[in-house]
Parts: structure tokens; sequence; C-alpha cells
């Protein structure tokens, strides 16, 4: 029975051995070139590399690109070899490829062996990020995200060129009087402005440059505010500051400043909405009610005097009498929120003078000139008839006339010993005060005890703590010690100080007998005995 | 038993192979050998040429042990050698260019050498198991065959059922078969015998490219990077 080899038949094993042979032959003859999966390009650059135009020159030449893998060399090396250009992109990270190739992702994006015509890039650019190159697509989607743009609408020539002829292709067609406006504002140089995201237009977010575009502003052409500017530091170098350009919008002159922003809003400047509490003049009260032009007469928005009498010189009803300012009695609330407090005045207000009434004092609203002496206003009162002068202080005190504290002792005539228990009717008799006599005998009369050899000046002899007891230091006709009198008056003058008798210690019979001699003027003793002695001294 | 039945199952899976592959021409073009369903077709492909190129074969070796039969196993090599042709066609992506393309090629003739063997081979009368019958049990079966046709065509007999429409088909179609078979017997056992001997070296001609390639695909595509 036939029983076939199967594959492993000697025709078969040498067919294999001379299809390998064929192989190697082929490989060694053609350069490995029998392995290429399709024809190279012959797509040229803008110059040619090394006399390689393109990378159909290099021929058989497979290890131009693929080097051997002990080599160490990626295929990407063998690229920015040649393509040294594309080497410097991606060392400084600019360029279609800056921060995006590197020599390990280059067929990523781009092939070979795909014919003499065939494409050399077959990167899907709807992934390529584009911002990377400094202009973003926000604005210009591409048709594979959703958008209506191909790469070749603003790359016709090359990916790697960009011409900004291929701006103005399309933004004539969409406004034409703007675009030839815009490029005369700004210069041809699309891209030295717009990145993609910045497209300053519609969509643009001014407020995220830290200038929010609102009101007015919001309506302005670009070029009032960037005037000149050609490029993103002269655009973002424009002042921020109101007076940057609306110096010549400033109806106040410069008066309040520069920041018009602290009163006006950019919708407009009818919209001022001053915040009175930043100026040195808060308002408050009636003045927060009143129309600004009531103070600002004549929109003066400066200079405005910040004294009450500025502006409340009319509405004085003292009639200037007050130096003061009127704030310092009455607040902004109303002229009837009076706010004065007498003891800040030069005549605090006490006791009852407290709850009178302010015209009792200001008769006629008349504040000024008031007298502070007690009888500017009490003189129709004085029931002392003027007789302890004006000043009634001196003795009253505010609470009651009846509460008053005189003080003798200030006077003429101090009061001691009897003198402070006496009443003072006693010695001011009638209510009569001034004028009253200080001396002794006016008040005193002299007692018949005296006879009359005192006389008027009973203080010569007496004290104010009592008539007794008394001194008298002469002149005595009679020798005041005499028997052992030692000053008492009673032993010799027991009933009258202007009589006297011996008799006290002399007994008058033993007297008489003595004397029975003597008929006459046995009683005046000192006649013969004027030194008290029995001789006749 | 349906004709051919291997060959209907191929043209199916090529008609579904298609409908695919045109679908994706459609959604994003048409596949490259590189790319990733280049690839996946390349690679299926062969290993569906791998199994029509060894299996066959080893089942014919393995007489001691076999497992199926021959027939079947034909039938699956005739199907993998269509399939797995077909899909390294598409893993060309319409590029015949260097090795690539003569391997292509290499494909194309083994595959049409494929079914010229297969003619030859059915031409060549057989048992279940595929072995070659002598031509004496060939006219011994073809009597019996002509037989069967005059007692069917003598209609029904008591105690028989009545063959259905089918089984007259197919009774017919054997009987044809097995006339055709002795008649070319002679020049087809000579012809299938010089047809092995071309065929088989062709397909170890298309595997040795087919490793050359698929080494220096690997290499350069892979080891380079």
């Amino acid at each position: 029975m036939n029983r076939p080899l199967g594959c492993l038949t000697g025709s078969a094993l040498i067919a294999a051995i001379l299809a390998s042979l064929t192989i190697l032959a082929a490989a060694a003859a053609s350069g490995n070139a029998i392995f290429s999966p399709g024809e190279l390009s012959t797509g040229s650059g803008e110059m040619a590399v090394s006399g390689v135009e393109s990378h159909s020159d290099l021929g058989r030449e497979c290890a131009a690109c693929h080097p051997s893998f002990w080599s160490g060399e990626r295929m990407g090396d063998r690229c920015v070899a040649c393509h040294g250009n594309l080497a410097e992109e991606i060392r400084q990270g600019n360029g279609l490829h800056g921060g995006y190739a590197t020599t390990a992702n280059c067929r990523d994006c781009h092939t070979e062996h795909r014919g003499r015509e065939a494409a050399l890039t077959r990167a899907d650019m709807r992934g390529f990020p584009h911002e990377r190159t400094g202009y973003l697509l926000w604005a210009h989607p591409l048709s594979g995200s959703g958008g209506s743009f191909l790469c070749v609408d603003c790359h016709p020539a090359s990916l790697q060129i960009f011409e900004v002829d291929s701006c103005q292709g399309c933004h004539l067609q969409l406004d034409a009087q703007y675009a030839i406006q815009h490029r005369a504002d700004f210069g041809p140089g699309c891209v030295t402005c717009h990145d993609g995201v910045d497209s300053y237009g519609r969509d643009f977010d001014h407020g995220a440059r830290g200038f929010l575009l609102t009101g007015g502003h919001a309506e302005l052409e670009c070029v009032f505010c960037h005037s000149g500017a050609t490029t993103i530091e002269a655009l973002r170098a424009a002042p921020t500051e109101c007076r940057s350009c609306h110096a010549a919008d400033d109806l106040h002159e410069g008066r309040l400043g520069e920041s018009c922003g602290d009163c006006h809003t950019p919708e407009g400047w009818g919209d001022a909405t001053l915040d009175h509490r930043v100026t040195r003049f808060s308002l408050s009260g009636q003045h927060l009610r009143v129309e600004c032009e009531a103070c600002h007469i004549d929109r003066q928005w400066a200079g405005i005097g910040m004294s009450c009498r500025a502006c409340h010189s009319q509405d004085d009803r003292h009639q200037d009498q007050f130096a003061v300012d009127c704030a310092d009695c009455h607040t902004a609330d109303g002229w009837g929120d009076i706010t004065f407090s007498h003891a800040r005045s030069s005549f605090p207000l006490e006791g009852s003078h407290a709850s009178a009434a302010c015209a009792d004092c200001h008769p006629g609203g008349r504040y000024a000139e008031t007298p502070s002496t007690c009888v500017g206003c009490h003189a129709g009162q004085d029931r002392h008839h003027g007789q302890f002068g004006t000043d009634c202080g001196a003795c009253h005190r505010t609470t009651r006339w009846g509460d008053w504290t005189f003080d003798h002792d200030l006077s003429a005539f101090p009061l001691t010993g009897a003198h402070r228990g006496a009443s003072c009717q006693s010695c001011h008799s009638g209510g009569r005060f001034d004028g009253t006599p200080s001396s002794c005998a006016s008040c005193h009369n002299e007692p018949a005890s005296h006879g009359s050899a005192f006389g008027s000046n009973c203080g010569a002899c007496h004290s104010t703590s009592g008539w007794r007891p008394a001194t008298f230091n002469g002149p005595h006709p009679f020798p005041m010690s005499h028997g052992g009198a030692g000053g008492d008056c009673s032993t010799c003058h027991p009933g009258s100080l202007v009589e006297y008798t011996c008799y006290g210690c002399h007994d008058r019979g033993k007297m008489e007998d003595k004397h029975k001699e003597i008929t006459s003027n046995l009683g005046s003793c000192a006649t013969c005995h004027p030194g008290g002695k029995e001789d006749g001294d | 038993m349906l004709r051919a039945k291997e060959i209907l199952l191929a043209v199916v899976a090529v008609v579904a192979v298609t409908g695919l592959y045109l679908g994706v021409v459609v959604a994003v073009g048409v596949p490259e050998a590189r790319g990733f369903l280049g690839h996946s077709l390349g690679v299926l492909g062969f290993v569906l040429m791998l199994m029509t190129e060894t299996l066959y074969s080893l089942r014919k070796r393995a007489l001691r042990r076999p497992w199926g039969t021959m027939r079947s196993w034909l039938q699956f090599h005739i199907f993998t050698g269509i399939v797995g042709a077909y899909l390294v066609f598409l893993h060309a992506g319409w590029v015949f260019h260097g090795l690539a393309g003569v391997l292509t090629l290499m494909t194309a003739v083994v595959v049409t050498s494929g079914f010229v063997g297969r003619y030859i081979y059915t031409a060549v009368p057989r048992t279940a198991d595929g072995i070659v019958l002598e031509v004496g049990e060939v006219q011994a079966r073809l009597a019996a065959a002509q037989s069967e046709m005059r007692r069917l065509k003598a209609g029904p007999v008591a105690g028989s059922v009545a063959l259905s429409s089918a089984e007259m088909r197919e009774a017919l179609r054997r009987l044809g078969e097995l006339e055709r078979q002795l008649a070319a017997m002679r020049w087809a056992r000579r012809l299938l015998a010089t047809w092995h001997t071309i065929h088989i070296p062709l397909g170890m001609v298309l595997f040795v490219t087919a490793f050359v390639h698929a080494g220096a695909a690997m290499y350069y595509a892979t080891l380079l990077r």
C-alpha cells in the first residue's frame, strides 16, 4: 500500500533547502531589500539632507534607518541623525515636535514603505496635542473632534509650516470688514496675539486676564484700550487704571483723585455709588437722605468743608451765638436730637440747675453770654437785699436756697465761745446782716454793777466764753492781792464792782470799836488805808 | 452526504471573512499588513496554513493510532487551506512587494495546486478511510450498485421499504462516481503521484518563505523599535 511520507518527503526537504538558499542569496544580493514591505517615499523636504532628497534615494541602505539591534540605536535615533532640525525642535521643546516627539515615538506618527507617493505622516492628528505648539484648537476644532477643520485648512503646504494667510482666507469670508480693520489695527501676525484660546472674540474671557469687561467696557472695540498693541506683551501691558483711558472723562477735573472705580462702575458714569465712609466725612442720619448736590453744590466734589457750618450756616437758629461746631450739640439724625451736655460747658448744671428749664437761664433762646454768676439769674431772689454781695454760692448751694452753709469764721466777726451758740437773730435781728456792729457794747449793755467804771470794752476783761470768769488787770486803786483776795473781785466787791466793803473780812463791829474816834466816813476804809495797811498806807 | 461539503464550508467562511473585511474597509480603510488587524489576519492565516500543511500529513502517517477518518482530515485540510490562504491574501493588504509578495504568490500557487490535487484525488476511489481500492474491489462495488439501481427502478417489492428521492439521488451519484473512478483509475493514480511530487515541495517552499517573512517582520518591526 502506498503510504505517503507527508511533507517530509525527500523532494520537499530539498525544496526547503533550495528555498532557504535562494532567500539568503536574494537577501544578500538586495541588501535585505527583499524584506522591505513596500517602496520608500520619493517625497522631498525643503532641503536635501546629506545629499539625500528623499527616502527613496536611500535605495537599499536599510541600515540608514534600521540599525542593527546590537548597536544600541533605535530607529528614532536614525531619524534625527539626518533630520537635525527635528532633533533641535525636540531639544528646545518648541515647534511641531517640541514637547511631543521623542526618538522613541517617531513611528507613532510617521511611517515608510507605503509606496513612492505615500505620505510619511500617518498620525491621527485628531490626537495631536496642538496646544504644545503654542496654539490651541479650541476655536478651530478638527473634524475628527466634532469640528469642521482639517489640518490642511491651516497647513496647506506642510504641517510644519503655518502661513498667516491661512487665517485671512477664512476670516475675510467670515467678516471682511472686521478682518480688514483688525489687521489694520493690529497688524498681520495673527498668532502673535492669538493662541487659539485667547480668541479675543465672543468667547474670550477677558476677565481671566484680570480685567472683567462689563457694562460699557464690553461694548468697546479692543483697539480702544489696546491701541497700537501688536504683541501679546503689548496687549497685556495695557493699563488698567481708570484714568489711563478716562482722564478726559473726568468731570471732577481730578479733584477726586484717579480711582474712578471707587464710585463708578463700568455700567455708566451716572451710576455712581460712592461709599461716603471711605471719605473723611462718613454719612449718617439725615445726611444719608439728602441729594448729593445738596452738599456738593454745582457738583463741586472736592474742597467741601467738613464743618457743620459749611452747609448749615443758614440753619443756625442760634444766630452764631456758639463758636463751637453744631455737632458738639446736635447729631445728624436731626436738629432735635441734641446731645449737648452742660457738664462740658463752663457752667456744669448741678442740683436744681439740672432740672431747670433751659429758658429759665436762656430766655429768648439766648445762649451766648449767659451770665454764669449767681446774681446773673438770681438777683431778684436775693432776700439779703444785696447785704452779702453777689456771690450767693459763698453760702448757698445749688440744691435749694435753704441749703446754705455760711461760715461766720470767714466773716470779719468769727464766732467763738458763747457766740457760737447764739441764734442768728440774737445778733441779726430783723434779718439784718449787713452792717451788724462788731463791738461788744453794740450787743451787750454794761451791767449796773460796772457802773461806768469799765467803759464799753468788755473784751478787756471778758472773753466770749462767758461773762465769768473775767480778768481784770487794773489799774486798781487798791492792791488786788490784799488780804489774799487772789483776784477774786467778789471778796471786796460782793455787790457791785464800783462799790467795795472791807467788812467781808474785817468784822464791822470790831472795826467800829477800833475806830470809835471816827464818827464819819467810817465806811470808806480806803480813804484812810489806800494801801490796805493799818498805819494808813 | 453532501458532496464537497468542505468547499461549501470554506466558501461560507470566506464570505463571512469578506463581509467583516469590507466592513473594516468602509469604516477605516484597507487594513495594512503592519496594523493590528493586518497582523491578526496574517497570524491566523499562517496558523491555518500551518495546520493545512502538517495535520493531514501527520494523520496520513499515524497508521497505528489513527484518529478520525482520512476523508475528514482531507476535508479539514482543504477547508483550512482555502480559508488560511484567503486570510493571508487579505493580510497582504493588496501590496505585493519583496519577499512578502513572493510569499503571497507562493500561497496562491500552493492553493491552486491543492485545488488541482483535490480533483485528481476524487478521481481515485477509496474507502471511507481513504485507502485506495483495488480495481477488482471497485468492480464488485460497481456491480452491487448497478444491482441496487435495477432494484430501485423496479419499484417497491414486498417486504421492502420505498427509497426516498434523496436516497435515490445519492445512489445514482455514487454509481456514477464509481463508474468514473473505475475509468480514470489507472491514469489518475499516476497523476496523483506526480501531483504529490510537486505539491508537497511547493508547500515546503511556502512555509520556509513564510517563516523567513515572519522572522524578518519581527526583526524589523519589533526588535528594532
